[in-house]
């Protein structure tokens, strides 16, 4: 019998060797599992992109069925749009990464849902060669006429259902050609004027008199005044800490109640009413209508920059109530504010894909429509509706008057840092199918009534 | 004894039959490839005509080895945990270089005849046990041979062309040092543990009987030096130490070697360029992940994007690393049968390894015992080498997945080792 000695050293041996495996499993179930999305993802890992390479991208088409983007039966990704759909499509390049539903819906584009992706080989069973289309909500007519009413320009245009919440146009000028964005990428880069920027939901602007149906909405709601009082302009307010407001290009109102001064677009009045009200109930009503928050996924909106409400002084008070000191906002969220008043004070969740569709043309999702806020009371909703729809009769806005169709709206001209005033519109318009509501600002366009109206009233007629 | 027992009372049809269901893993592994290549309109080239004879052929093989296993009594259970490896390397070769599946099965025929021919004539093979010197002095020479003849492959100088084979004589030259390891050392274990200086807490032993030992370490170090072959260089290493502690229990020789190692290590470093490269990318590979570090950033990847589950067999990207069906097919397995994949593997290896030494623990002589334990350390340990390389657990070595990666020497040398342990358990029941 050979020696226990022996025996006994080979098992330590042998147990040195197993602790030494054990080890390396360890560190094996290290990099599968802790490790392994960061490797997965790791820019240099080229498995992505082969896979999406094999797998036939699914096309971006609008509600009324004109394509955004297919791939090519040779190879390649296609346009037919170009710029004026680019920050509805956005891109999905190798090396610059993504943008868009390209991006951000690109799991369906691919043929996978979010779900099977960490279902290991089971996956396989579940993805098909040929990804999904997504249908968006996108109404090729109004993104049509925003896009031709602001290139040469920069600016945004947003336009939504107000009862549902579906975005029908969303522009923004200058745009990128996605089929050129990987050849252009660092040219687009490089330019000032920013065109990789979607300033419909990530452009952030004072503004302005816009922001005055929100002020009158919370003044009737405060009780701090009521319909029938009247006001006197004397063409500027003098305030407490030595600065004055004035009015714009130095007129003077006289006697006016409320409707007429939002129609007039009266800084004196808002002024006022800003000072009545007091920094927290104003930021309550910034608050109910949703304007400190974001929203995520494929809109991708960036919150408002909102002063500190409670502790505003006298100047900044004012001015805040006319759309100017330190509040930023995007036009998404001026078209969302527009949609309250339109809505019965509700504001619906906005959405751009309204059905994910598989290749053989089964429905893998479908979006139901969703309300994000309760904004305001419907009594205060529908009297500001009223007083915007005077705004466009008989106000500054009659340049998005169209006859035949019930328009509202409120003009906007933001003083800013960067030159001559942003030119805003924001309203809504009761088409025969659905109601509508929207925001445009044209950058250093100069007075909203001339600049931003005209482009409102150019979408409402593509679309009626 | 117990697993005796068994072999007598359960015919074959239930013990035998049964452990080559592993060939199962290879029949159903080439079915989806077939299936997937006829979905796809473009049938992969493993499927060329002189698949299906030689594939019967080592079915046969496979079915009247384990039927001889049985009835000869020798142990059961490792040649169906070789089948197991040996089918799954040949799926994933199938997979990732269908033309080299035919060239593989024909070494698997090769291998299993050799396997045979090991077994009948273990008689005179266990006679070399006697000859240490001879077996030390032959080994020394095949591994010198690519020295002077050597051809450089992937980076390595360890190759010899023979007409239409290359050989890797290293691959042999491992099983020769594990007979001179377990030939000397049983012979000499007594003077070896016998200290004869003290040097403050270390008992050094005669320098004469030490010598042949320093020679092997030394052999290994050159290996690495000239012939750029870290992996074989580090199993002869981490053989020849497991060996002398296992035949005198001293830790004295494990210090040593380690002293020497390092000291070996820190000279290599500083004095060759591709020494400092290889450990340079084990320390931080994302310095160069496009250059020198390529190999083992692609492998990384392949382990994260595998995850848990595996992008499933057939739907990875494993061709994105260089070699990936010899010495990086662990990262392909990774990938596509993911974690779950990779430990099985890894399990089999030490399930392998832990019934070679239970069968040691029944051998009689000491130098059976020890070229019994000898060889199952040496195939865990191989192993553990090459799985540590590519998942940058220790820097890169090239040496193959014994019995899973594409290589004629690696898979006959692997059977050969197999027929060493399979006959040494049958051989205390002749003298028992």
């Amino acid at each position: 019998m050979a020696d226990w000695k022996l025996k006994r050293n080979m098992l330590k041996a042998m147990c040195l060797l197993l602790a030494l495996c054990g080890v390396l499993a360890l560190h094996i179930v290290y990099i599968s599992v802790f490790k392994a999305d960061e490797l997965a993802e790791n820019p240099l890992n080229q498995r992505t992109a082969a896979m999406q390479k094999e797998v036939l991208r699914g096309r971006i088409i609008t509600a009324d069925g004109k394509v955004l983007a297919e791939n090519l039966p040779e190879g390649g990704r296609r346009y037919p749009w170009g710029e004026a759909a680019a920050s509805v499509t956005g891109y999905n390049g190798e090396n610059i990464g993504g943008a868009g539903l390209e991006a951000h819906r690109n799991m369906e584009l691919m043929g996978m849902s979010r779900d099977f992706s960490r279902l290991g080989p089971v996956a396989q069973l579940l993805q098909a060669d040929k990804g999904n289309d997504l249908v968006t909500t996108i109404d090729s007519r109004a993104q049509e006429a925003a896009y031709e009413a602001l290139s040469g320009s920069r600016g945004a245009a947003v336009v939504l259902d107000a009862q549902t919440g579906a975005i029908l146009a969303m522009v923004s000028t200058p745009a990128y050609d996605p089929n050129f964005v990987e050849s252009d990428w660092q040219h687009l880069r490089d330019r000032e004027d920013s065109p990789l920027l979607n300033r419909a939901v990530q452009g952030l602007y004072p503004p302005g008199s816009t922001i005055k149906p929100l002020v009158a909405a919370a003044a009737l709601g405060e009780n701090v005044t009521d319909e029938k009082e009247v006001f006197d302009c004397s063409g500027r307010l003098e305030l407490a800490d030595g600065s004055s407001i004035g009015e714009y290009q130095g007129e003077v109102h006289g006697q006016i109640d409320l409707k007429e001064a939002l129609a007039e677009s009266c800084n004196v009045t808002f002024g006022a009413l800003g000072l009545r009200l007091g920094g927290r109930k104003l930021g309550k009503y910034f608050e109910d209508l949703g304007f400190q928050q974001e929203i995520g996924g494929e809109i991708l909106m960036e919150g408002s920059h909102l002063p500190k409400f409670d502790s505003l002084g006298q100047g900044d008070l004012a001015q805040t109530a006319i759309g100017q000191s330190s509040l930023l906002v995007t036009p998404m969220h001026m078209a969302l504010m527009a949609s309250a008043f339109a809505n019965d004070g509700n504001i619906m969740k906005p959405y751009l894909v309204q059905k994910v569709v598989s290749s053989k043309g089964i429905a893998m999702e479908n979006t139901r429509p969703e309300k994000w806020r309760s904004a305001l009371e419907p009594f205060l909703a529908a009297i500001i509706d009223n007083y915007m729809e005077q705004v466009v009769q008989g106000g500054t806005g009659t340049a998005a008057a169209v006859r035949g169709i019930r328009v509202t709206g409120k003009t906007g001209t933001a003083e800013n840092a960067s030159g001559e005033d942003h030119a805003w519109f924001i309203g809504s318009a009761q088409l025969p199918s659905r109601k509508i509501a929207f925001a445009i600002i044209v950058e250093n366009g100069g007075s909203g009534g001339r600049a931003a109206a005209p482009i409102a009233r150019q979408i409402i007629e593509s679309m009626n | 004894m117990e697993e005796t027992i068994l072999r007598e009372k359960i015919p074959f049809g239930r013990v035998g039959g049964i452990f080559v269901m592993p060939l199962g893993i290879l029949l159903a592994g080439l079915g989806v490839l077939y299936l997937k290549g006829y979905a796809a309109g473009e049938m992969s080239k493993a499927f060329e005509p002189a698949l299906v004879p030689y594939l019967l052929a080592c079915l046969a093989e496979a079915f009247i080895l384990q039927f001889l296993l049985w009835k000869k009594k020798y142990d059961c259970t490792i040649f169906p945990l070789v089948l197991v490896l040996v089918s799954v390397g040949l799926v994933e070769i199938a997979r990732l270089k269908p033309e080299l599946l035919v060239p593989q099965l024909r070494w698997l025929c090769v291998a299993q005849i050799i396997l045979m021919l090991v077994l009948r004539f273990w008689k005179y093979i266990r006679e070399m046990l006697l000859y240490p010197y001879l077996l030390g002095l032959t080994c020394v020479f095949v591994l010198g041979l690519p020295m002077i003849f050597g051809t450089e492959i992937g980076g390595s100088r360890n190759w010899l062309i023979l007409g239409p084979f290359s050989v890797q004589p290293s691959e042999f030259g491992k099983i020769l040092i594990l007979f001179f390891l377990a030939a000397y050392l049983s012979d000499h274990r007594h003077v070896l543990s016998l200290p004869s200086k003290r040097l403050g807490p270390l008992a050094l032993p005669p320098l004469r009987f030490i010598a042949p030992l320093v020679c092997i370490w030394g052999a290994a170090v050159l290996m690495f030096v000239v012939e750029r072959d870290l992996g074989s260089a580090l199993l002869f290493f981490g053989m020849a130490v497991l060996m002398t502690y296992m035949a005198t229990g001293s830790k004295t020789y494990v210090f040593l070697a380690m002293l020497f190692i390092g000291l070996a290590a820190g000279i290599s470093y500083m004095a060759f360029g591709h020494v400092r490269v290889r450990f340079d990318i084990w320390l931080d590979p994302w310095q160069d992940p496009d250059g020198m570090a390529y190999q083992v950033v692609q492998s990384l990847f392949s382990f994260g994007t595998g995850g848990i589950w595996g992008a499933g067999f057939g739907f990875g990207h494993p061709g994105f690393i260089p070699e990936v069906h010899t010495d990086f097919i662990y990262a392909a397995i990774a990938e596509e049968w993911g974690l779950m994949g990779t430990l099985s593997v890894l399990f089999c290896y030490v399930l392998l390894s832990f019934r070679g030494i239970s069968l040691a623990l029944q051998c009689e002589q000491e130098k059976e015992l020890l070229l019994a334990a000898g060889c199952s350390m040496l195939l865990l340990l191989q192993a553990f080498v090459i799985i540590a390389g590519v998942t940058k657990f220790l820097p890169l070595t090239g040496i193959t997945l014994p019995y899973v990666s594409y290589g004629g020497s690696s898979l006959v040398s692997g059977f050969i080792e197999l027929g060493l342990l399979l006959s040494l358990s049958r051989g205390r029941q002749e003298h028992g």
